[in-house]
């Protein structure tokens, strides 16, 4: 078998694994499984407006993976992307409440460029203080994450707050209806292109540009990358500032698309779980585009399940969560004869 | 003020638990981002042992050995087979989140919460004026933090398995060349951890409360993740960012009763980050050399993925 294609049936063996432990758990507490995958089947494609869900929610899971992969190429595992979509939003926000008079498309092309900006902003500086001073990013990016979550909950409960909302939690004023790109069910042609032309660039990027070659290069093998001439600083800040540009452009989709307004703590996964998405997708374009349909599916269903079957929704959380545990499990690990001392040697 | 001090000491005492858990894995190079799902369980598990048994001792011992297969799973899985340590710690995190709450429907019949008689015992209570009301109404629990991250300390600083716990975290290479195998001193650490986060969880739903409810950790995992890094991966330093945080905690609680006084809570709360962030950069700048060389989980990231 050759490499990739090895790599495609290990991480498909590891969903179906994660698939069948669930199941099992599932059977165990009464279930049967039959009714597990109907179940998901109906809440993420045959249930009405299930498939609708289902693409809606994998379009951030795709922005924001496709950032996550342009990390990994270059090296740099960004973990803050839940912040960046974050800032993004509220940014697209501001822009979109203080200039509500304006024409529409110039108000929704300003909030995109300001969303794109912030998100940038966000990943950019755990980005310099990596490649300047070899900062670990996983925990600057997660920290800018948390930071992000609070500046959205603090706009949302202060100066954008919606006076009039009631309810437990706080929520923004709404846009104007007619910034939206999208209704409420947050697929539209509009949105569509727009993803669709994103994943296009982003794969033209990588695979067929200087550019990209020049991060993956640095990714493999950093020394090698500088001693090319490659300016491994400039690339490195490249991959950190498209990767917060993609989480932050997420952002605004949601605002313009299904959200049309921000509440406190919205969407609370899709940062962790583009990771994950990007890692079922072997961190390749094409691949994520698969995995983010799979796992916005996977969300549809969790929201549709207590309308179409009995099945409660933490079981595909559980299922979730299962995925990411093992996904990353590598099989060169899993040895049939004991390693030798000079293997076990160089494996720490 | 004494009761903005009362809450800031209930909300800081499972942080400071859960704290020391991620201290004792750091120490051993894991960045260890499943804390959030093993407070969870623990807190349901203490809940649903304590309510078929009536005995809130059990529950909690029930909670600890949960917590401790779930870590032993953890370990197996981060090294014999060699997952990610973030992505996988993430997806124990929901594993943890997913699991309670569905376990609750399937075990229980409920939904959302559960109501338990089963607590543990507060032993100074029923002041109601005077600097008595800080220390008053505090589970068992909240005062056995203090010696447990003591202990914690005196067993990471004073104890053979403290050093090799170092030389672990640090260069496992050296490690193992003193005959030292990494990874069961892993296994022992993330062990340990996983005990101290059942604790952490069972003063949440036991001590504080008197019930389980889903997602009712909200978080404070990742927090104490924080507070580990906050507090420079020392427990004592670990425990008094937590006070921090619950003091944050307490803050936004009395400001949320006295709506005129609207302290920007959020802001308080983003210190923590912020400093961390500078925390980490001048530490790296100033030893020159990268956490990654200090948390030595270079090892355990993957080369190529």
């Amino acid at each position: 078998m050759t490499g990739g294609l090895q790599r495609v049936v290990s991480t498909l063996v590891l969903v179906g694994v994660s698939f069948c432990l669930t199941a099992l758990i599932l059977w165990i507490s009464g279930y049967s499984v039959g009714e597990v995958f109907s179940g998901i089947i109906q809440g993420s494609v045959t249930a009405t407006g299930a498939a609708t869900s289902s693409i809606r929610w994998s379009i951030p899971l795709l922005l924001i993976g496709l950032g996550v992969v342009i990390g990994f190429r270059a090296g740099f595992f960004n973990i803050g992307g839940q912040g960046q979509f974050y800032v993004g939003a509220c940014s697209a926000l501001a822009v979109s409440l203080g200039w509500s008079g304006g024409p529409a498309l110039l108000v929704v092309l300003c909030g995109t460029l300001a969303a794109i900006g912030a998100g940038t902003a966000w990943s950019l500086l755990p980005g310099y203080l990596r490649v300047r001073f070899g900062t670990d990013e996983v925990l600057t990016t997660l920290m800018m994450s948390f930071i992000g979550t609070l500046v959205l909950q603090y706009l949302t409960a202060g100066p954008m707050r919606n006076p009039s909302g009631t309810g437990q939690t706080a929520a923004s004023e709404r846009i104007p209806e007619g910034f939206r790109i999208t209704d409420s069910s947050g697929v539209s042609p509009t949105v569509l292109v727009l993803v669709g032309g994103v994943a296009v660039l982003v794969w033209l990027l990588l695979e067929r540009t200087r550019f990209g070659l020049a991060m993956t290069l640095v990714g493999r093998n950093p020394t090698m990358a500088r001693w090319q001439g490659i300016d491994v600083r400039r690339v490195g800040l490249g991959a950190f500032a498209l990767s917060g540009a993609l989480a932050g452009l997420a952002g605004a989709v949601e605002l313009y698309g299904p959200g049309a307004r921000l509440v406190t703590g919205f969407s609370p996964e899709v940062g962790f779980t583009a990771v994950v998405v990007a890692l079922v997708g072997l961190l390749s374009v094409w691949g994520t585009v698969v995995s983010a349909v799979f796992f916005g599916g996977l969300q549809s269903a969790i929201l549709f399940l207590p309308i179409v079957t009995d099945l409660p929704p933490p079981a595909l959380v559980l299922l979730h969560g299962m995925v990411a545990f093992l996904v990353t499990v590598r099989f060169r690990a899993i040895r049939l004869r004991p390693a030798t001392s000079a293997e076990e040697a160089l494996a720490d | 003020m004494e009761q903005i001090l009362a809450t800031t000491l209930r909300s800081a005492a499972p942080l400071a638990l859960v704290a020391t858990a991620g201290v004792f894995a750091f120490r051993a190079g894991i960045f260890h981002l499943g804390l959030e799902g093993l407070m969870i369980v623990g807190a349901f598990t203490t809940v649903a042992v304590g309510e078929a048994t009536g005995s809130v001792e059990l529950g909690i011992l029930a909670a600890i050995g949960v917590c401790m297969v779930l870590s032993a799973v953890y370990w197996w899985v981060i090294g014999p087979l060699g997952a990610n340590v973030i992505i996988a710690g993430l997806g124990l995190t929901s594993i943890g989140l997913g699991g309670t709450a569905f376990a609750l429907g399937a075990i229980f019949d409920r939904r959302g919460s559960m109501f338990t008689e089963v607590v543990l015992p507060r032993p100074v209570s029923g002041i109601t004026s005077g600097f008595g009301v800080i220390v008053s109404e505090h589970s068992v629990l909240v005062w056995m933090t203090p010696l447990i991250v003591l202990t914690a300390w005196v067993v990471l600083r004073r104890s053979r398995f403290g050093l090799r716990l170092a030389a672990v975290g640090e260069y496992p290479f050296a490690a193992r060349a003193a005959g030292v195998n990494p990874s069961v001193v892993r296994l022992q650490a993330l062990l340990i951890a996983g005990a101290l986060c059942a604790l952490g969880g069972a003063e949440l739903s036991v001590g504080a409360l008197h019930n389980f409810t889903e997602n009712m950790t909200n978080g404070r995992g990742f927090i104490a993740f924080v507070a580990v890094i906050f507090g420079a991966w020392h427990p004592i330093g670990a425990a008094l960012a937590a006070l921090f945080f619950g003091f944050a905690d307490a803050i936004g609680i009395q400001s949320q009763i006295n709506i005129t006084e609207r302290v920007p809570r959020e802001f308080v709360l983003m210190i923590p980050y912020v400093l961390t962030i500078l925390a980490v950069w001048l530490g790296g700048l100033w030893r020159r050399r990268s956490l990654e060389a200090e948390a030595g989980y270079a090892e355990l990231r993957e080369p190529d993925r």
